[in-house]
């Protein structure tokens, strides 16, 4: 484990629900459909598990620096609306779990004119050494503010959409 | 529209990773496995005739509603892919499948997803049942699939197991 990150944090956002991140759809997101692609859903989605991530301390620096890396380990998205090019998105982020090395998020994305539910992102993602690119406990400073987050986002309801099982229902 | 394959699972879909689908690990990024799979969810509609001419005519469109992945492996720039392809149930409107994706040359697993999609009128954008020529030949399909043991990727529930 990381005693410590070699750069300065940025201040910690202990909001609960995480809601700093904004996007619009780029023209090269929409699909033969005229609408997002779902692939660029979980790109945006990507976005917002980042800039949950830099919150923590790992941003752009903590790979530059070949300190280490995060990957995702499985995504399930719901998609609940479209989104047409040029729609602003915002996001709203759940702590729903953590563990030494991994991290269980919620992401709901809204249209921010409209107000909308547009879809929902559930996703692990695994702090990776860099040198081994294998799995690996956060850096001390990292799980520090991952334990303030916590305490933040342990009180907010278990979101409904949350641990989805794929299936057709049969009437 | 194109002769049904009925070989189970399909596997006709192939590609190649771009140097656009890199991030800055330095390997495909999540997204963009992704797109690789909606491109096997394409070569599958083709199948049934609900492709990019299904679309391009006006006659309809299909919609993903849900969808899960599992990141097995990672690959690389220039890594040959290859997809495979499990319808796992249907009903009058919606299709189950899940997609495998391998890399091509050395076999490993470096993906899967799970998908659920729905067939939507083009004028309405609101979901419709198979037109008929598709709800044939997705008949076939799931009958010809329906022997294939169900992937452990499959109705996965996400989450980090406690210990205790």
């Amino acid at each position: 484990m990381l005693d410590s990150l070699p750069y300065e944090l940025p201040e910690l956002v202990t909001r609960a629900p995480f809601d700093i991140h904004r996007s619009t759809v780029l023209p090269e997101w929409v699909d033969w459909n005229g609408h997002m692609n779902v692939a660029f859903y979980v790109t945006a989605f990507d976005q917002a598990s980042g800039a949950f991530m830099r919150n923590m301390g790992l941003g752009r620096r903590y790979v530059d620096g070949k300190l280490g890396m995060t990957f995702v380990l499985e995504t399930h998205v719901t998609y609940d609306r479209e989104m047409r090019q040029g729609a602003p998105m915002r996001f709203a982020t759940q702590l729903l779990e953590r563990d030494a090395k991994k991290l269980h998020l919620f992401h709901e994305m809204f249209h921010a004119e409209q107000g909308y539910l547009a879809a929902t992102n559930e996703t692990i993602v695994m702090n990776i050494d860099y040198a081994s690119r294998r799995s690996a406990p956060w850096p001390a400073p990292v799980a520090e503010r991952l334990e303030v987050l916590w305490q933040a986002h342990a009180a907010l309801r278990r979101p409904v959409k949350a641990g989805r099982v794929m299936g057709l229902s049969r009437k | 529209m194109i002769d049904l394959d009925l070989g189970a699972p399909l596997d006709r879909h192939r590609a190649i990773v771009l140097p656009e689908w890199i991030d800055w690990n330095g390997h495909m990024n999540v997204g963009f496995y992704v797109v690789a799979f909606d491109k096997a969810t394409d070569t599958l509609c083709a199948q049934f005739g609900c492709g990019f001419e299904y679309t391009r005519d006006k006659i309809g469109m299909t919609f993903v509603l849900e969808a899960h992945v599992t990141y097995d492996q990672e690959v690389k720039q220039g890594d040959a892919l290859r997809i495979t392809t499990q319808i796992l149930d249907h009903d009058a409107k919606r299709l189950h499948y899940i997609h495998a994706m391998y890399h091509a040359d050395e076999g490993y697993l470096a993906a899967t997803n799970e998908l659920m999609l729905m067939n939507i009128d083009y004028a309405t954008r609101r979901s419709a049942p198979w037109p008929d020529f598709a709800l044939e030949r997705i008949e076939k399909l799931t009958a010809a699939h329906k022997r294939l043991p169900v992937p452990r990727q499959a109705g996965r529930l996400i989450g980090i197991k406690k210990k205790k």
